[in-house]
């Protein structure tokens, strides 16, 4: 067995958990809110490339720009239903916990009840199939759907197409934090919600836009969730907050590259875990969580303790 | 004189037949779990469906006929949803047996799921009606609570796999088997029986090259099917859920790799299921069990296959709970339940098993013939070894492989 496969493969596999986690630290860095049905809107995601590729005809990849206006439209909508109401609460924290629990539940039921409880996928050679056959007709050869070989060594093309998605999209939170107004306001809530307020910042209008921002990306990951773990089901979403939480945990709040950071090393350990202590391998978001918080509590690039 | 004794007789024997009448319940109270939700949901529903649908037909005809009380009785179907928790599903077989207080006590499908009911049932004295619940640690001779009703017991299912590979792998060039399975009752058991028949063999022809475990819940196999891969084996054993050998397959074809030989359980229990995930062209050529549904067993009781086949169709006709073993399953266990309500002359839960174990060797159902060992295990029923071939019109079919006596035709080793 060689190491070069399990690295690489972590790697690519912990750039998309990266994607998977990163809408859940913006809006737990701008309103200090744990969403817990965090996961299960990366599940709906999946039923939109499922629909995209079933009822559509198009390539799954498609569903990427449709999952993140949908939600980040319902986002914005849920945002203002929701948040301004928990915020008044005394314990917003303790309180969003309830209250997103109670909506990951109530997401899975109506799932349930409109789905049903199979599992379900989308072929694998169907991602960017579109993108594969406009390659050929630009450049020649045959569109080709197989395996991607990097160092000599076979992984599955749509890993490879995600990990670049997570690049491109980690990529534009960042142009997006540091390169725009708005974002620059974003950091201002991150740091300081109060100071903010008294800033005159529109909090609501700033935090809105992360919590509808933070949806959309959950549902792009989504999008890609069939071809990373072989089906999805409407019961997918617990295991997925579980593991964004802990990328984010990993990482740091508040920063892009943390996530990142936190997703690679997330999906390093898994695949060397897998590798050599197989049976082991779904204790490892636990022990990692647990151990960067007697560690290294405000993460891997945090740079001070973490307050929420 | 005579005339007097003829009266009390008469008299004596109406209050009889009134007192029985008086005590034979509205109804037969039928306590069971199923998961709507969860890792266990598409193994679960399907079960949990197909007792319903008999639950539906039999109080059409006005209920089930209880011999204990003379009687057609209406059956009442108590059923909670564990959501695919085991601490749920402890409370709630708890609740049924002292909430609910119901006659007949059914698990949930699958091993995991009935483990809480075993201890459980045992302690309340209240027979267990295991319907696909197939762990080895579930049956002992000192619990006569328990019977499985629709598999055989996870030590017995994979013997024709292991006996194919030490009878016939040697000739066709297999020496060298990987073995990975999920670390669950079900299939750890059935790993460990695999284990134990290839090392015990005479001579021993089969090495076991790579043997690991993995958590239920893995959904990603790249790297662990690169060590396999890296280890060299002439056939690989993958023992998983539904999830899992979706998961499993789907990843061996995204990374390119062709196996000399693979076997998976459930492209044959739930090939539907599996088809749709997989492709029929990622189950071409696996190895797997051949179900009930391919091999139209003569029934004795029940609707025989096709029957029973049209029936789901008609009442599951929105395609969300698929037809396949596990529908197969729930509705032998309610044929086991339907008949051992007609042979019990009680409901006293030692009566039902007694009821339950003069069943064996007797009922024949579309599942194969019910057969139960001394422990209450399920050694009837036997799944034999098939591959998926893709037929002209590129449909799966099923070519029996092993045994010989059953076989439909020669395996296709290596793949191609």
């Amino acid at each position: 067995m060689t190491l070069s496969y399990p690295l690489i493969a972590g790697l690519l596999f912990g750039l998309y958990f990266s994607l998977v986690g990163i809408g859940l630290n913006l809006v737990f860095g701008v309103m200090r809110i744990v969403n817990l049905a965090h996961g299960d809107f990366l599940m709906l995601g999946a039923f939109v490339a499922f629909g995209v590729y079933t009822v559509m005809g198009l390539d799954p990849l498609v569903g990427v720009l449709i999952a993140f206006v949908l939600f980040w439209i319902a986002g914005l909508l849920l945002y203002w239903l929701l948040v301004p109401r928990l915020q008044r609460a005394r314990d917003p924290e303790m309180l969003s916990f309830i209250l997103f629990f109670g909506f990951s539940q109530v997401i899975e039921a109506i799932t349930i009840i409109i789905f049903g409880t199979s599992e379900r996928s989308i072929p694998s050679r169907e991602l960017a199939a579109s993108l594969g056959q406009l390659w050929a007709r630009l450049f020649g050869g045959e569109a080709d759907s197989g395996p991607f070989v990097i160092l000599g060594e076979s992984f599955p093309a749509s890993w490879v197409i995600a990990a670049a998605v997570s690049i491109i999209a980690i990529g534009l939170v960042y142009l997006y934090l540091y390169r725009t107004r708005l974002g620059t306001l974003t950091r201002a809530v991150m740091s300081r919600r109060d100071e903010a307020v008294a800033t005159g910042i529109n909090v609501d209008r700033v935090s809105a836009a992360a919590f509808g921002i933070g949806l959309g990306l959950a549902a792009v990951a989504g999008v890609f969730a069939p071809f990373m773990f072989g089906s999805f089901t409407p019961a997918f979403g617990v295991d997925a907050t579980v593991t964004a939480f802990v990328v984010v945990v990993l990482g740091s709040l508040g920063n892009p590259l943390g996530t990142a950071l936190g997703g690679i090393v997330y999906g390093v350990c898994y695949m060397l875990v897998q590798t050599y202590l197989s049976s082991w391998a779904d204790l490892l978001p636990y022990v990692l969580l647990i151990a960067i918080l007697l560690l290294r509590p405000s993460g891997l690039l945090g740079r001070r303790a973490r307050i929420a | 004189m005579l005339k007097r004794v003829i009266a009390g007789l008469a008299v004596g024997f109406s209050l009889v037949l009134s007192a029985q009448a008086a005590d034979a319940p509205s109804e037969i109270k039928i306590g069971t779990l199923y998961a709507s939700s969860g890792r266990y949901a598409s193994i679960s529903m399907p079960v949990h469906s197909a007792l319903k649908l008999w639950v539906e037909q039999k109080n059409a005809e006005g209920g089930v006929y209880v011999k204990a009380f003379d009687k057609k009785i209406p059956i009442k179907l108590v059923a909670y949803d564990d959501q695919s928790n085991t601490a749920t599903a402890a409370t709630l077989y708890n609740q049924l047996i002292t909430q609910d207080k119901v006659d007949l006590l059914v698990a949930d499908s699958g091993s995991v799921l009935t483990a809480p009911a075993v201890t459980i049932a045992r302690d309340h004295k209240m027979f267990l009606f295991d319907q696909t619940g197939t762990g080895a640690s579930f049956f002992s001779k000192d619990n006569p609570y328990i019977a499985l009703m629709a598999d055989p017991v996870s030590t017995v299912w994979p013997k024709p796999i292991a006996d194919f590979l030490i009878h016939d792998g040697p000739g066709l060039g297999i020496k060298k088997v990987a073995l990975l399975y999920s670390t669950n009752e079900f299939t750890g058991t059935q790993a460990n029986a695999v284990r134990d028949f290839l090392k015990n063999a005479p001579n021993s022809p089969i090495q076991i090259v790579y043997d690991q475990g993995v958590p239920t819940e893995t959904t990603n196999y790249t790297v662990i099917i690169n060590n396999i891969r890296a280890a060299q084996p002439d056939a690989v054993i993958h023992l998983g859920y539904a999830p899992n050998d979706i998961a499993f397959l789907r990843n061996v074809q995204d990374v390119g790799v062709k196996f000399k030989m693979l076997f998976c359980i459930y492209p044959g229990l739930e090939t539907e299921l599996l088809e749709k995930n997989v492709g029929a062209k990622g189950l071409q050529h696996v190895f797997t069990y051949v179900p009930p549904q391919e091999l139209e067993y003569p029934v004795n009781f029940g609707m025989k296959m096709s029957d029973f086949r049209e029936a789901w169709n008609k009442k599951y006709h929105d395609g969300k709970i698929e037809f396949g073993f596990n529908s197969v399953a729930g509705y032998t266990t309610a044929l086991v339940i339907e008949k051992t309500l007609s042979v019990a002359s009680s409901l006293d839960q030692l009566e039902l098993r007694r009821a339950v174990f003069s069943l064996s060797g007797n009922l024949k159902t579309l599942d194969g013939t019910f057969a139960l060992d001394e422990t209450g295990g399920q050694i009837g029923e036997l799944t034999p070894l098939g591959q998926l071939e893709l037929d002209d019109h590129g449909h799966l079919k099923f070519v029996t492989v092993y045994p010989h006596d059953v076989a439909t035709g020669k395996p296709v080793y290596p793949r191609p």
